[in-house]
């Protein structure tokens, strides 16, 4: 009888939780994996085993290599800008300051707009001739790029909107990591004369790396996934400029209906992310100061 | 600097303050001033910043050529079902994880562990044909149902149940209450914050979620905000003195999470330094 009731008990507490997570997330991951050794279509009923053919296709193909290597300039421009301003800003909002609340909520505010609207409005800002970005350049006479309509501009500003978006929120974890510095530490430096830059440099950096690390990691799994942006400004264009790993996967699967090519581009992505994730935490324990 | 407070340092950080400040709004500014000018004031150069006459019926004109309202109430509503469903489903799980002793619990929550670094754009082609055979492709039911699974949230509240103390479970254990009893008495209360927390950002989440609900509905009636939002761009975007009726179309998309963020910003923030949500 007790045992019955335990029984029941999970099932009720772990099965049922458990049923949507699994149709919707362990058990889809598997089946990517599988249809990666395939060739099928969608439509068709049927499909054939392709054994790594997928992959192998995947890994000559000129246009994965171009998306990786979009994928890595996007995140590497994303991921530092957004750390240094979400730090920089962080350090402005000082513990006591009059209107904290105030400054800390504008600066956090672009990030829970949805991406689709504000992409929306920068591709407007973008606007070569009349957007508002060329016509400021143009009040101290600097050069006006032809940003999304321009392969060489086109990917700059698609991370500008995602460093807009992204950096309040890096900003909120530096402000929380910043708060738990202990004061003497700067008293100590102060009555050693240390400059602004050096106590920078020898107390706040050492001291937030574990945030730094954390924001690393989480922002280069988001870049990875960075979709609503590219498909409102771009579609991954011009000429390919701002096709990622994700959009490629994206028009593979739902374009082209090419479902083995995409699921086996879909686990080359998951792997990117597993050793990213990995390697920056075995990485951690060398420079992060716990 | 950083707790050194002389006047001309305040003023200095008073003055980086203001002009990160304005670049950060700018854009939200910007999209506001834009949706109340007429084709011709949009398109002047140099610019002009505010509307000589504001065209407040850009907004009626927008909602006349696609239906913002319906889209932004599909929206709300499924956001809402699968808030309610992801924090019902991962506080049961939550309850699992931290009160009850099974086999196989930490493989279980190690693994949900190992796959939220995971993209979620992985699962799509199979989930997309699992949504198809529920026969639910073009519902809103279909996002939701597909939406209801939240490594995040069952984090978040599990976080939440280990601070319950130990003592207070007991207790209510020894007045006779069963697990739902300690669950619905016990520790969601306890956990109310966090709760909120999880749904809030959970909300914000879905509302603005665009690639998985763009693939699923096709009819204009099912369309999310962020479908509907970016139909309307592609389509009359060619025409550009519609520029000012899309302006005031993403006016409508952001108000309300901004009307929310205004209303719980401290929650927002403290919800978000506290528990370290994904981006």
């Amino acid at each position: 009888m007790g045992r019955l009731r335990g029984t029941f008990k999970l099932l009720f507490f772990v099965g049922i939780p458990l049923i949507p997570l699994f149709v919707f997330w362990f058990f889809p991951m598997l089946v990517s994996l599988w249809l990666s050794f395939t060739n099928w279509d969608y439509i068709s009923p049927s499909f054939d085993y392709v054994g790594i053919d997928n992959y192998t296709n995947t890994l000559t193909s000129e246009t994965f290599y171009e998306a990786l290597k979009n994928t890595i300039f996007f995140s590497v421009w994303t991921i530092v800008p957004t750390i240094i301003i979400g730090l920089f800003l962080a350090l402005l909002l000082k513990e006591g300051l009059k209107g904290l609340t105030f400054f800390r909520s504008i600066l956090f505010s672009p990030w829970i707009t949805p991406m689709v609207a504000m992409s929306i409005v920068w591709s407007w800002i973008f606007q070569a001739d009349v957007g508002l970005i060329n016509q400021i350049l143009g009040w101290f006479h600097l050069p006006q790029p032809q940003w999304l309509t321009d392969s060489d501009t086109a990917m700059w500003a698609i991370i500008i909107v995602t460093v807009w978006k992204n950096a309040g929120w890096a900003m909120l974890f530096y402000a929380d990591s910043l708060s738990k510095i202990p004061n003497d530490l700067y008293e100590v430096s102060d009555i050693e004369g240390a400059s602004w830059l050096q106590k920078i440099k020898t107390i706040v950096i050492p001291l937030v790396s574990p945030i730094t690390l954390f924001l690393v990691i989480i922002s280069a799994i988001d870049a990875i996934q960075a979709y609503d942006q590219i498909q409102v400004m771009t579609q991954g264009g011009p000429a390919g400029s701002t096709r990622t790993l994700l959009y490629l996967y994206y028009q593979m699967a739902f374009e082209q209906f090419n479902m083995g090519q995409a699921t086996a581009l879909a686990t080359i992505i998951v792997l990117i992310t597993g050793v990213l994730a990995l390697s920056m935490f075995y990485a951690s324990k060398k420079w992060v100061h716990y | 600097m950083v707790n050194g407070a002389t006047k001309p340092k305040r003023f200095v950080n008073y003055l980086l303050l203001i002009l990160f400040g304005s670049v950060m709004i700018l854009p939200l500014v910007w999209m506001f001033l834009s949706s109340l000018k007429t084709s011709d004031e949009i398109f002047a150069v140099p610019l002009t910043w505010i509307p000589s006459n504001p065209q407040w019926d850009n907004f009626s004109r927008a909602m006349e050529l696609a239906p913002f309202g319906l889209y932004i109430y599909n929206s709300t509503v499924t956001a809402i079902f699968i808030v309610v469903f992801q924090i019902i489903s991962s506080s049961m799980f939550a309850y699992a994880l931290t009160q009850l002793e099974f086999k196989g619990k930490n493989l279980l929550f190690n693994s949900i562990l190992i796959t939220y670094m995971l993209p979620a754009a992985a699962t799509y082609v199979p989930s997309y044909v699992i949504v198809a055979r529920l026969g639910l492709l073009d519902t809103l039911t279909g996002i939701i149902i597909s939406n209801i699974a939240s490594v995040f949230t069952i984090f978040l509240i599990r976080q939440a149940f280990l601070q319950v103390p130990k003592e207070l479970v007991e207790a209510a254990r020894a007045d006779g209450a069963n697990d739902l009893t300690v669950l619905m008495k016990v520790m969601i209360p306890m956990s109310k914050s966090t709760i909120f927390t999880a749904a809030l950002i959970s909300f914000v989440q879905m509302y603005n979620n665009y690639l998985w609900p763009s693939l699923i509905v096709s009819s204009q009636e099912k369309y999310l905000i962020t479908v509907g939002l970016n139909r309307f761009f592609t389509t009359q975007g060619t025409f550009a003195d519609q520029w000012p009726l899309i302006m005031a179309a993403n006016v409508l998309a952001v108000l309300p999470l901004l009307i929310l963020f205004i209303f719980l910003h401290k929650w927002f923030i403290k919800g978000i330094s506290d528990n370290g949500v994904k981006g």
